[in-house]
């Protein structure tokens, strides 16, 4: 069974008199442990998809069926609680909060979510661990290279052990070294933690290192040369 | 479960220290803004309470029917009170002393050692019965005046615009043409009898060269028997008196006030209103540069309440720390300050009510300041405002 179902799904928006429709019907199944990465042309909608798959955009017609729910049927507030139990997200640029430590920014997800103290700093400490970086915990972003950041970043992401983990051009603001470090990073949190990736980006070789390749072009997603389509057809 | 779903209590707390600069000026312009609250309420408390601590329900004031609601003005018979003995029942009786006090009031100006011109005060000729009607006045310290001597209470420098010190035991002060030293010092449990000079009534007579008295306060066994005194004086219209119970008398001076009281409620909205602009100022700058971290907390699964609510506890910490400054000068430095005053002098009270009302200008600070910046957040889409730099 599949983990993501995105049914049929149209986003638009209008400017002026005329609409724009970077998705246009798409359909797409994302299965446990899988690492999908998105590319396309720079305003073909690879953004507005990864959004709509994380809870924070609405569509215009369709479904999105994750672990079961129809999340274009949750209410504005269902659906910040739901985001905190799904969704890890990366970012292009970290995103943490500067007043927060490393620890603290990693430790905001768990706030969310019902869990002892021991438990949530068992849970941060296992994340900071997997990104090498326990010796900065108590270090400000301030304080931080762009790749420890955004190591931080993907702790943040995985702490909570989320549905899937979504990283919008998490390598669009880094050198090559360090592009390097967060891909392999990235992998692994697929191949050893067995988390699922859906990765948005336009370097074709940051791409190539998922195990699927998906491409949006003028509102279809086609995957291996041919549209993409959903594994599970529901029938509501 | 709500707790669960705030963000950490912490955070809040160093947003305040991300712009420490426009944090204190902020924090000094609503402490101002706290402490002149403070004053004026301070202003309107110590005036209501010199008012109403002033007026006792059983003591009634007998004075002439011709002199308006001016007690200066009043002229009545040196005998009155032992008419009034005579023929009223109910006068209280204390160890076998009926409680009259025949008085003469008038204002009148006052020459101290230090003063170049002398002071309007007030002062109140009295025979050693008046204790027993004005029984909140008690004598801190020295002695009940002799002929020749007068008692001053404790704000009568205020009133006067005299320094504190003219006016300890020993000292001389002159009215009337008359040279009068001081034996003693009064309190009043905050009444206008503080603000007063307390001569020996016989005394003050002879200076004046007068026989009559300005009135008679007697008090009564209970509230009930000030209509009987009442009734006694409209029956005898000849001896053209007039009986009010003391309260009454200074609730009536208190409407005479009212508009003070009014304006000085209007003062504090106005500089509650005023501060209501400092904090939005802050805050609108505090989260129009935050616009795409608070989206990233939307975005990580925070609602949107509990960001309204971090926002509102940092506006509302700022508020709190400079009404507790402003609380503490005000404590140190307004309260017991004394004011003069047309009536007489009294003190600025920074009281419970004082400190509520300020702690309810903070709070009221904080959240009106931060709701609006923190709705126009809200309002802009999660995807748009994770863009914004
Ligand atoms: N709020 C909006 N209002 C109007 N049009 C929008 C809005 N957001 C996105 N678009 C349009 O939708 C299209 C897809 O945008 P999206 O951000 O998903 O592109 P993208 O594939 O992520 O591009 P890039 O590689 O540059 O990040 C673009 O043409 C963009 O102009
Ligand atoms: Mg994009």
């Amino acid at each position: 069974m599949s983990l993501v179902d995105v049914l049929n799904v149209t986003k638009e928006y209008a400017n002026g008199d005329e609409t724009i429709r970077p998705l246009d019907g798409v359909s797409l199944s994302i299965h446990e442990g899988d690492y999908v990465s998105l590319m396309g042309a720079s305003g073909s909608g690879k953004s507005t998809l990864l959004n709509l798959i994380a809870g924070i955009d609405q569509v215009a017609s369709g479904e999105i069926v994750v672990a079961g729910t129809d999340i274009t049927k949750l209410s504005r507030g269902k659906l910040a609680d739901w985001r905190a139990a799904h969704i890890g997200y990366v970012f292009q640029t970290h995103n943490l909060i500067p007043v927060l430590t490393a620890y603290e920014n990693v430790e905001l997800p768990l706030l969310l979510l019902p869990m002892s103290a021991a438990e949530r700093r068992k849970r941060v400490e296992i994340a900071l661990e997997a990104v090498d970086l326990t010796p900065r915990a108590s270090h400000y972003p301030r304080q931080m290279s762009g790749g420890q950041e955004q190591r931080v970043g993907i702790a943040r992401a995985i702490v909570a052990s989320p549905t899937i983990i979504v990283a919008d051009e998490p390598t669009g603001s880094l050198d090559d070294e360090t592009t390097e470090q967060i891909l392999s990073l990235l992998s692994r949190v697929n191949d050893e933690l067995g988390m699922t990736l859906l990765m948005v980006t336009h370097d074709a070789d940051a791409g190539a290192r998922a195990r699927r390749q998906v491409r949006l072009e003028r509102g279809r997603l086609m995957e291996n040369g041919k549209e993409t389509k959903a594994t599970t057809l529901r029938t509501a | 479960m709500l707790g669960k779903r705030l963000l950490p209590w912490d955070y809040g707390v160093r947003n305040l220290f991300r712009r420490p600069t426009r944090s204190a000026l902020t924090f000094g312009g609503l402490t101002i803004v706290v402490l002149l609250v403070l004053v004026v309420v301070g202003f309107i408390r110590g005036l209501e309470k010199s008012l109403t601590a002033t007026g006792s329900p059983d003591v009634v004031l007998v004075y002439s029917l011709s002199s308006a609601a001016d007690i200066e003005n009043s002229s009545i018979p040196g005998r009155t009170a032992a008419l009034l003995s005579a023929s009223v029942d109910g006068i209280r009786r204390t160890h076998g002393v009926e409680c009259t006090s025949p008085e003469l009031y008038l204002g009148t100006r006052v020459a101290t050692a230090s003063l170049e011109q002398p002071g309007m005060g007030v002062v109140r000729g009295v025979t050693t019965s008046a204790p027993l009607v004005r029984d909140r006045v008690q004598l801190v310290e020295g002695s009940w005046p002799e002929s020749g001597q007068v008692m001053v209470g404790r704000l009568a420098h205020s009133k006067l615009g005299a320094s504190e010190k003219d006016l300890v035991v020993g000292q001389q002060v002159e009215f009337d043409g008359k040279t009068w030293t001081i034996s003693g010092r009064f309190t009043a449990a905050g009444s206008a009898f503080e603000s007063e000079i307390w001569a020996p009534l016989a005394d003050l007579q002879t200076t004046l060269k007068r026989q009559d008295l300005s009135l008679v306060a007697a008090k009564m066994d209970s509230p009930d028997r000030v209509a009987d005194v009442d009734i006694f004086c409209r029956e005898r219209v000849d001896l053209e008196l007039k009986a009010v119970a003391e309260s009454a008398y200074y609730a009536s001076l208190q409407k005479h006030y009212k508009p003070v009281r009014m304006l000085g409620w209007v003062v504090v909205a106005l500089v509650a209103g005023s501060g209501v602009f400092a904090g939005l100022n802050t805050m609108y700058g505090a989260v129009a540069g935050r616009i795409r971290e608070l989206a990233t907390l939307q975005a990580i699964g925070y609602r949107r309440r509990a960001i309204l609510l971090t926002l509102v506890q940092e506006a509302t910490l700022l508020a709190c720390a400079g009404a507790l400054a402003a609380c503490v000068i005000g404590l140190l430095l307004v309260d017991g300050l004394a004011v003069r005053f047309t009536m007489g002098a009294f003190m600025l009270r920074v009281d419970s009510v004082g400190i509520a009302v300020a702690c309810g200008v903070a709070a009221l600070l904080g959240v009106a300041g931060a709701l609006p910046p923190a709705a126009k957040a809200m309002r802009l889409p999660v995807v748009e405002a994770i863009k914004a730099i």
